[in-house]
């Protein structure tokens, strides 16, 4: 199936009745969910993963991944009327929207953000949908070497990339790899680390770690907080139109920061955080005013805007074509296949269509109702602010517990839940993001897999593992990164004394 | 001691006693790997993670350290103790005394604990309790503890 043919029979799939529901309730949780400042899309998305146990899976998917891009959508409406980031990927957006909003221009720059993010919505599917097929043909020629040094590399990479320091990255990975050692031996059903627990046995349930980390950690911010209500800033429907001017100042950056968006959500790491800095930094530097910037440009909001949900289309491409997640979000998606029984990988095109383009239709309709809901709604969204803070953390901590026991009606999973959650509390405290540990404990067992079948292939050489051509060329990347850095910078400083002595 | 100092020492004993454990499991050998070959190097990795992160904590970056160290208020903290003991009260009470009344007192005590008033925090912990009761074991099929009732 070609991808235009894939294409269409995914609009076949995506628009029954029981799937465009989905689409909708998740675009508009997810839009909720990023104009609240707290829950980010991520907790959301675990939280509301049980709900979807009885879905078919190409609706959990669909329903779920709504969330995600949704949640990219509506974290821009609080950047720009309160100056506060609904979602990290956000952040960018505040500096020149909230300028706008001072000057009486937040309509206006609401309607860019939209807009950018709905072209930015379909450059990612039509990249999802030649990428994904490209990497998934390639990716089937790949043995158990080949993809141990992806998940390898794509930690490597995700350690450097992410907002923390590299030995906070390391210790979190070495987390989340151990955690994901608990359970049976995938291939001698040693029980290990279970300490005579038989809930144990099945081995630690991500969505209970990542509801701790991302939903409770986040919550037990808020509490700090106690009873508070946002100040937010009304916006009237006629002042929605940007200028022609407006307009024609947004095509340029809305286009780059899609592309932007789409490659930067190809790498393993915090894409769509990365990507708005990085579209925000390519503006400025094209940009003939780059003093302007911070200031209330519009450009400054229309490349961020787009490029995070360029990221989170980019993001996909691994996990449909690979069945690898390189961040937390991805990672639920992911769990939703599995608990449905299903492995995403490059076989999962071919074997289950209807899920594969399923999914990305509804991508593409689900940017075009989030144009439409957004740009009427965006007084009704806005409202939700005023929900008082404390009444919201409570309730979404009461869901939190009932979410995780529910997965597996388990009390292990409640006191995981806690437990991360103190955990994701502390690591915020530290200002140190948790995404290496969720994704660690994603591509541990895969990786354990994968490097003892590679071993057992090799007969024990990681010489001969590290030297076949694929894995090279996939791991001299992550390594390059990892180490230039800090390489050019011991050059540099041994090439200033000389510099110094010369002069 | 700074969180940063205490997150590396956590490592670094973290790390020793998990190579403890895993050097208890079948190691195999490089051609035949056991159930203990990965957690071993899981292991490894982690102490010397630990090492690093401990010298970087107490030599290296002290004043890093201490900037990023910033004390909660006591009110607030108080308000996030509360907050987390609420939490592990739930899930140590939930399978005695069953869901509704558990998740009506969760909700109840931290509301009230975080200025809401008696009577909005006794409003809302019913409703919450309840909405959520139906919706997870009527409307999903979860069978949440009933307790003794």
């Amino acid at each position: 199936m070609g991808p235009l043919e894939g294409l269409a029979y995914g609009f076949a799939v995506a628009l029954t009745p029981t799937n465009l529901l989905a689409c909708f309730v998740g675009v508009l949780v997810g839009t909720v969910v990023g104009v609240l400042p707290g829950i980010g899309p991520v907790g959301a998305m675990a939280l509301l993963l049980p709900s979807t146990f009885a879905l078919h899976p190409a609706t959990a998917l669909i329903m779920l991944a709504g969330i995600y891009y949704g949640a990219m959508y509506g974290g821009s409406t609080t950047s720009i009327l309160v100056n506060v980031p609904g979602e990290a990927g956000s952040v960018v957006t505040l500096l020149d929207g909230y300028q706008m909003t001072r000057k009486g221009r937040a309509g206006a720059a609401l309607a860019v953000a939209a807009v950018g993010s709905f072209v930015a919505g379909t450059v990612g599917v039509i990249g999802i949908m030649f990428a994904a097929s490209w990497l998934a043909d390639v990716a089937v020629r790949f043995g158990p070497p080949e993809y141990f040094a992806i998940t390898l590399g794509g930690m490597l990479l995700l350690s450097r990339l992410s907002s923390t320091s590299l030995t906070h990255a390391f210790v979190l990975v070495a987390v989340g790899l151990a955690v994901g050692t608990v359970g049976m031996d995938p291939v001698s059903a040693l029980r290990r680390f279970t300490f005579g627990s038989v809930q144990l046995a099945q081995g630690v349930e991500l969505v209970p770690v990542i509801m701790g980390l991302y939903g409770v950690a986040e919550v037990l911010i808020l509490a700090e907080e106690g009873a508070v209500r946002a100040h937010v800033a009304s916006v009237r429907l006629r002042e929605l139109l940007p200028t022609r001017a407006e307009w024609q100042r947004s095509a340029a950056p809305i286009a780059r920061g899609s592309v932007v968006g789409f490659l930067t959500g190809l790498i393993p790491g915090p894409a769509a955080v990365l990507s708005t800095f990085i579209a925000y930094a390519l503006e400025k530097r094209v940009s003939k005013t780059p003093e302007k910037f911070g200031t209330g440009m519009i450009e400054g909001v229309a490349a961020p805007e787009s490029a995070n949900n360029g990221a989170t289309a980019g993001a996909m491409v691994p996990l449909l074509s690979l069945g690898i997640p390189f961040s937390p979000a991805t990672a639920i998606l992911l769990g939703a296949l599995v608990i449905h029984g299903l492995q995403p990988g490059p076989l999962m095109i071919s074997q289950r269509p209807e899920i594969f383009w399923g999914f990305v239709a509804s991508m593409y309709i689900g940017n075009f109702l989030l144009l439409i809901l957004n740009l009427p709604l965006v007084g009704v969204f806005v409202s939700v602010l005023r929900l008082p803070q404390h009444v919201l953390a409570t309730l979404v901590l009461l869901l939190c517990l009932v979410g995780a026991y529910s997965l597996n009606n388990s009390l292990l999973d409640l006191w995981i839940l806690v437990i991360f959650g103190v955990f994701g509390y502390a690591l915020r405290k530290l200002r140190v993001d948790p995404s290496p540990l969720v994704v660690a404990l994603v591509l541990g067992p895969m990786m354990e897999k994968t490097l003892r079948q590679s071993l057992f292939i090799t007969r024990g050489s990681i010489v001969d593992l590290l030297s076949r051509p694929l894995t090279a060329v996939i791991l001299a990347v992550p390594v390059a990164v990892l180490i230039g850095p800090p390489l050019l910078r011991l050059l540099r400083r041994r090439g200033r004394p000389a510099e110094v002595g010369a002069a | 001691m700074t969180a940063e100092r205490v997150l590396a020492l956590a490592t670094l004993l973290g790390g020793a006693l998990f190579l403890i454990q895993a050097l208890a499991l079948p190691y195999g050998s490089a051609a035949r790997p056991g159930a203990g070959f990965f957690p071993t190097l899981v292991a490894v990795f982690a102490c010397a993670i630990g090492f690093v992160a401990t010298v970087r904590a107490f030599l290296v970056a002290p004043r890093t350290a201490s900037q990023r160290a910033m004390p909660l208020p006591p009110e607030p903290r108080s308000r996030v103790i509360v907050a987390v003991v609420l939490l592990l009260a739930f899930c140590a009470f939930l399978p005695w005394i069953g869901y509704p009344l558990a998740a009506a007192g969760f909700v109840a005590l931290l509301l009230r604990r975080l200025g809401a008033s008696s009577q909005a925090a006794a409003l809302t912990a019913v409703l919450s309790a309840a909405g959520s009761y139906y919706l997870f074991a009527f409307l999903l099929d979860v069978p949440l503890p009933r307790g003794p009732w």
